[in-house]
């Protein structure tokens, strides 16, 4: 079925070319000529969707198959999810506009617990019933990937089965696992039964979760035969090897990042404790310089975008850094193609690349310096020193720009009142620095602070969140810390949206219940502020039994079993616990590219845990 | 050497939703892809030398809207349009190119457009011409004009020029509207439709608006925006 669309509804919503696809480079085949028909899914708004990398490479392997045809479903803005649902129309993909329910897989990326109501929505919207227990043989099936699926637990009721890790292979295989079930008449136990063979995927109804009487958890174990008791991520071996587009999709409607996005290396080096994406990533894997060049040129090409950016955890961490820039800006400057360098460490290298870089914006720097004393810096592993980043704000003074923000986590383990006061502080003394220089009296800082959110596989995975409370009461007083001083704006997030992102990040199964309530209570784009409703949430927590106090401001025992605590990320629970006590001690760890610290993740076999890579790295 | 070029081009239904501003990133875009040598502005933040004619509303097809580009090597008008289409997503193709010698950019230039408004009523085939009439013979007819204030009541009808009725059958009809245009005076297809509308209490469902063509003035009549440059015009 082809949904038909009027004038009556798309001229009746905000930006209607987010529903209209037909943008250059999207992938066109006769839905009829393929085997498997896949709706990849994000559960937001087109216009951060689209901004997805994820998702650009995984459409475009899918797509490199002749037997499948990916397209692509966003969550529709309220103005036209109302229109969707006052006209029946199902919720369709933008490629041929075919209801969702009409896909044999229908995927979702999970980037953020807050979009998770948006899943339900979807699933509604599309025809599919929510819950996984419910789906008929003739109905898709419904996974999930990305970083949130660490702890797939909270959406275990509504999901078939997990992807962990990355994609790129196994989704392949699970394509063929597909294609080979669909001719053998199998129920849909039998096709689950087949994935869960795989490597990295991970089907929820194959597990059972037990309890304990102060509701942790007793066990978690496979309740049939042939299911691993423990779901080992995925990762790409080779980056150089694995397929990467260079023909993205351009949108006609302005998106979040509405660039080309090189991605240079996966993981991350450093090992600040409260990042859980530098922990989920290991090893460092990086891609070749000159197969990057030829990427950036090709994609420029291909695409007519007017800008490219380079995509990793840690910029500076590129072991060629200086060959590629170098390469890529001689390359940009003839193409008149801006080139952006983002997430760049706080040196000279960095701040001269910069200067030659972005020859247009000097609008504003960013730093993240986490922490605002050198104690609790040291307590998140964070290697920043106070010399650094005043170095490197006098440095962008000297260099023009004339607005700095600095980002800061409230909450993090171990802080006290002077620890919040001090980033208040920091922020008046770097102004008073750069007073003298030529520029400095029209230096601004904002100042950020995030609430820190524990999430799993980190260090911090045991902490509690401090309470809302609390949190509001550092934020009143870093506010009132600055207050007099003009030259510096502070804006911080809402505590109440943070508790609720720690409650599912650390979820178990049983909050799944809580999701479904809020979702029927009306909650959804609940990252948004103009549509979080607080109260309903709690409302739902209530209704459940459920308090998500027992999931946000709990510290758990090292010895507790964790609702995640199957899924084996590569990172060992044993060293996780090791940076936790070397935390609280206030003891620093060496970066990969130092010394290896033998988290677990050197039983992947590749990128930095080679030691041939490491001696590279520290010899050039 | 640098040279000026005029185009033509059309906006099809699938590319109806975009706005302006995405039209004018569609251009950008493909002319990148087209590696056509387009000029730039110069300066800290280059931008290309492309000029556009009128806005388009989100919405609105059109058979005639028209753009002037700056390039700095000679190449000819028929090579433009067809690298140019190679390059542009279904929906907008350009149709013809003339060089442009000396004269004022597109944008001061356009004073009026003809609309074709498709809508079905009710309303029986006379009631309308009748209505038609009668707003010719007026010298005030009312619009609720939107200003970054709100909205404010303005006298249209002197930038109607004029309008034509064609019965398309199964109560649709098809107004032809020829209304002033441009940087000055501009009057948009929805608002004719809503103010007649309003004033005649008849309720249009408007199926489509579609811009059929725009003109420049020229010695007292109109023409097209093509027709007064000096160049050669290079063939649809």
């Amino acid at each position: 079925m082809r949904i038909n669309l009027t004038d009556d509804i798309l001229l009746n919503v905000q930006k209607p070319a987010k529903y209209t696809g037909n943008e250059w480079n999207m992938v066109r085949k006769n839905p009829g000529d393929v085997d498997v028909r896949f709706a990849f899914c994000f559960p937001d708004d087109y216009e951060i969707g689209m901004s997805h990398l994820g998702m650009k490479i995984l459409y475009h392997i899918l797509n490199r198959r002749e037997d499948t045809y990916c397209e692509r479903v966003f969550a529709p803005w309220v103005d036209m999810e109302e229109k969707l649902r006052e006209n029946n129309i199902p919720l369709y993909s933008l490629e041929t506009y075919t209801p969702v329910s009409e896909f044999d897989m229908v995927g979702f990326t999970l980037q953020y617990e807050m979009s998770y109501t948006n899943i339900l929505s979807m699933l509604d919207l599309g025809g599919i019933p929510v819950f996984a227990k419910d789906r008929k043989d003739n109905m898709p099936f419904v996974l999930a990937g990305g970083p949130c699926a660490v702890n797939p637990e909270p959406l275990a009721d509504f999901v078939d089965f997990f992807v962990i890790g990355e994609a790129e292979e196994a989704i392949n295989e699970i394509i063929d696992e597909y294609k080979a079930w669909k001719n053998s008449g199998e129920s849909r136990e039998e096709f689950l039964a087949r994935v869960a063979k795989i490597e990295g995927v991970y089907v929820p109804a194959f597990y059972d979760v037990d309890y304990n009487e102060d509701g942790t958890v007793k066990s978690i174990r496979p309740n049939r035969d042939g299911v691993p008791a423990k779901i080992k991520r995925r990762i790409i071996r080779d980056l150089n090897e694995a397929d990467f587009p260079d023909d993205v999709i351009v949108p006609y409607v302005g998106t979040v990042h509405d660039r080309i996005m090189l991605e240079i290396f996966r993981g991350c080096i450093r090992g600040c404790r409260f990042c859980q994406a530098g922990f989920i990533y290991r090893p460092l894997r990086e891609r070749d310089h000159e197969k990057l060049l030829k990427l950036a040129k090709q994609s420029i090409e291909k695409t007519g975008y007017e800008e490219i950016s380079l995509v990793s955890l840690s910029t500076s961490d590129y072991s060629r850094l200086p060959e590629l820039c170098n390469a890529l800006i001689e390359y940009t400057e003839g193409e008149k193609v801006n080139l952006s360098l983002p997430s760049l460490r706080l040196d000279n290298f960095s701040m001269q690349l910069m200067e030659k870089a972005s020859k247009v914006r000097k609008s504003g720097l960013t730093f993240a310096p986490e922490a605002g004393t050198q104690r609790l810096r040291d307590v998140i592993n964070k290697n920043i020193t106070e010399e650094d980043l005043f170095n490197a704000v006098k440095m962008a003074v000297s260099g023009g720009w004339n607005s700095v923000k600095l980002y800061f986590m409230m909450g993090l383990p171990t802080e006290t009142m002077e620890d919040v006061e001090a980033i208040g502080e920091l922020g008046i003394r770097l102004i008073e620095s750069c007073r003298d220089l030529p520029g400095g009296k029209s230096l601004n800082i904002t100042i950020s602070t995030s609430c820190f959110v524990p999430k799993p596989f980190t260090p911090f995975q045991w902490e509690p969140m401090d309470d809302m409370e609390t949190l509001m009461e550092k934020q009143f007083r870093l506010k009132d810390r600055v207050r007099k001083n003009r030259r510096i704006t502070y804006n911080y997030h809402d505590a109440r949206v943070s508790m609720l992102e720690a409650v599912f990040a650390r979820g178990d199964r049983r909050i799944g219940q809580a999701l479904y309530k809020a979702w029927r209570k009306g909650c959804k784009f609940d990252g948004w502020a103009e549509f979080f409703d607080f109260d309903k949430w709690m409302e739902a927590f209530e209704e459940c039994g459920l308090d998500p106090k027992f999931y946000a401001n709990r510290r758990r025992s090292f010895d507790e079993i964790l609702p995640w605590d199957h899924i084996n990320i590569g990172v060992t629970k044993r060293f996780l616990q090791k940076e936790c006590e070397k935390a609280y001690r206030g003891e620093v760890t060496q970066n990969c590219a130092e010394n290896c610290s033998f988290c677990g993740a050197q039983g992947y076999k590749t990128g930095i845990c080679l030691g041939e890579q490491r001696s590279d790295r520290n010899n050039g | 050497m640098a040279k000026v070029l005029r185009f033509r081009f059309s906006r099809g239904p699938e590319l109806k939703y975009l706005s302006h501003l995405d039209v004018l990133r569609v251009f950008e875009r493909a002319l990148r892809r087209s590696q056509l040598p387009v000029g730039y502005t110069r300066g800290f933040n280059p931008r290309m030398r492309l000029v556009f004619g009128l806005p388009m509303s989100t919405g609105l097809t059109s058979d005639a809207e028209y753009a002037d580009i700056v390039l700095e090597r000679e190449i000819s008008c028929e090579d433009f349009v067809s690298i140019l289409n190679e390059n542009m997503p279904d929906g907008i193709k350009i149709h013809e190119a003339a060089e442009l010698i000396g004269q004022e950019n597109i944008m001061n230039l356009i004073k009026a457009a003809l609309y074709s408004i498709t809508f079905e009523t009710d309303r029986r085939e006379s009631e309308i011409a009748c209505m038609i009439s009668d707003l010719l013979f007026q010298n005030e007819l009312m619009a609720m004009k939107k200003t970054k204030k709100g909205f404010r009541p303005e006298n249209i009808r002197p930038l109607i020029y004029r309008l034509g009725l064609a019965n398309k059958g199964n109560n649709t009809f098809e107004l032809s509207a020829l209304v002033s245009a441009g940087a000055e005076k501009n009057l948009r297809a929805d608002l004719l439709m809503e103010a007649l509308s309003r004033k005649y209490e008849f309720r249009p469902n408007i199926l489509s608006i579609h811009r059929k063509a725009l003109y420049t003035e020229d010695a007292g009549g109109w023409k097209d925006p093509i027709e007064v440059t000096d160049g050669k015009r290079c063939p649809d």
